[in-house]
């Protein structure tokens, strides 16, 4: 286990040294990016990944924009909200803004749970990676319609 | 916490995909004499630094994951700071996870970590004013929802 272990981590280095010396050699030698993002072809799993890391910023953005807005806005929340009410929105409209909220917190939720698993050493299996994507898919439109319809 | 547990040690196990071998060096996979080598930092050497990062990262995640459903069922001032602090360290962890992937170079590294303790800083300091002063996280949401 320590051999297999030592053979791939060189010995009296850390991590951050490693990829230190991998960036240094990818500019010395003009390379571009690696993996170069174009030559694949694009699959499910793939997708999934980068659209958590989508949904994560995008929620990060805007639990920060709320912080800060109430740091810098005069008015209250209520009086806000007030606002949007005056605007006498369809509930078409309303049903969809819902939705597009409980979207991206659904699909990091449903698809967090499924990195957790990974995390645990569970489910890394190409069958099971494609078919716990399509439970989170499904489970992400399912519960987000839900959500939006309370 | 069990499962916490767990994670730990499946990861000392080495069972995890092989990326977090170069990542995530686990503290068994160092010899005594190699240590010295390590570079030097106060206290644990920097894998065990990494490896109880990873894992505090795991445990804020599955915080967070029951503080929804609880939130929703007891709405209140402990659950409204108890969001404020696992929604701003999640992001905080998880944004820095991107900046390790995406800037490189010890001073822009330097410049956007700077940045992002200082934009989670404020989004914390907000949401807990928010808390304070105005209706919570909890009755925000509900409020929202009722429109």
């Amino acid at each position: 286990m320590a051999a297999l272990l030592l053979s791939t981590v060189p010995m009296g280095t850390s991590a951050k040294q490693e990829m230190d010396r991998f960036w240094d050699k990818n500019a010395r030698l003009s390379r571009p990016v690696s993996p170069h993002i174009s030559i694949y072809k694009w699959s499910l799993p793939m997708m999934m990944s980068i659209t958590h890391r989508g949904t994560g910023v995008a929620l990060s953005a805007g639990v920060s924009l709320f912080g800060l807005a109430a740091l810098v806005l005069p008015g209250d929340y209520a009086s806000y909200l007030d606002l949007i009410k005056s605007l006498s929105l369809g509930p078409a409209l309303i049903y969809s803004a819902k939705f597009a909220i409980a979207f991206p917190v659904m699909y990091h939720t449903w698809n967090g749970i499924r990195h957790l698993a990974w995390d645990l050493g569970k489910g890394f299996k190409i069958p099971e990676v494609y078919q716990t994507g399509y439970i989170v898919l499904a489970l992400t439109l399912l519960s987000a319609a839900g959500v939006a319809s309370l | 916490m069990a499962a916490l547990v767990r994670v730990g040690a499946v990861c000392r196990a080495g069972r995890v995909f092989p990326f977090s071998k170069s990542l995530l060096i686990r503290p068994a996979a160092i010899l005594p004499q190699d240590r010295s080598s390590l570079p030097a930092s106060p206290g644990r050497p920097a894998s065990t630094k990494a490896s109880l990062h990873w894992t505090g990262e795991r445990a804020v995640s599955v915080v967070l994951l029951g503080l929804i459903p609880a939130a929703y069922m007891y709405p209140g001032a402990a659950m409204d700071y108890s969001l404020a602090a696992a929604l701003a360290l999640h992001g905080h962890w998880g944004l820095g996870q991107v900046l390790t992937d995406y800037v490189h170079g010890e001073a822009k590294v330097k410049l956007a970590n700077a940045g992002l303790l200082a934009l989670s800083s404020l989004t914390f300091a907000g949401l807990c004013y928010f808390n304070y002063h105005d209706v919570g996280i909890c009755k925000a949401v509900a409020m929202l929802w009722s429109l």
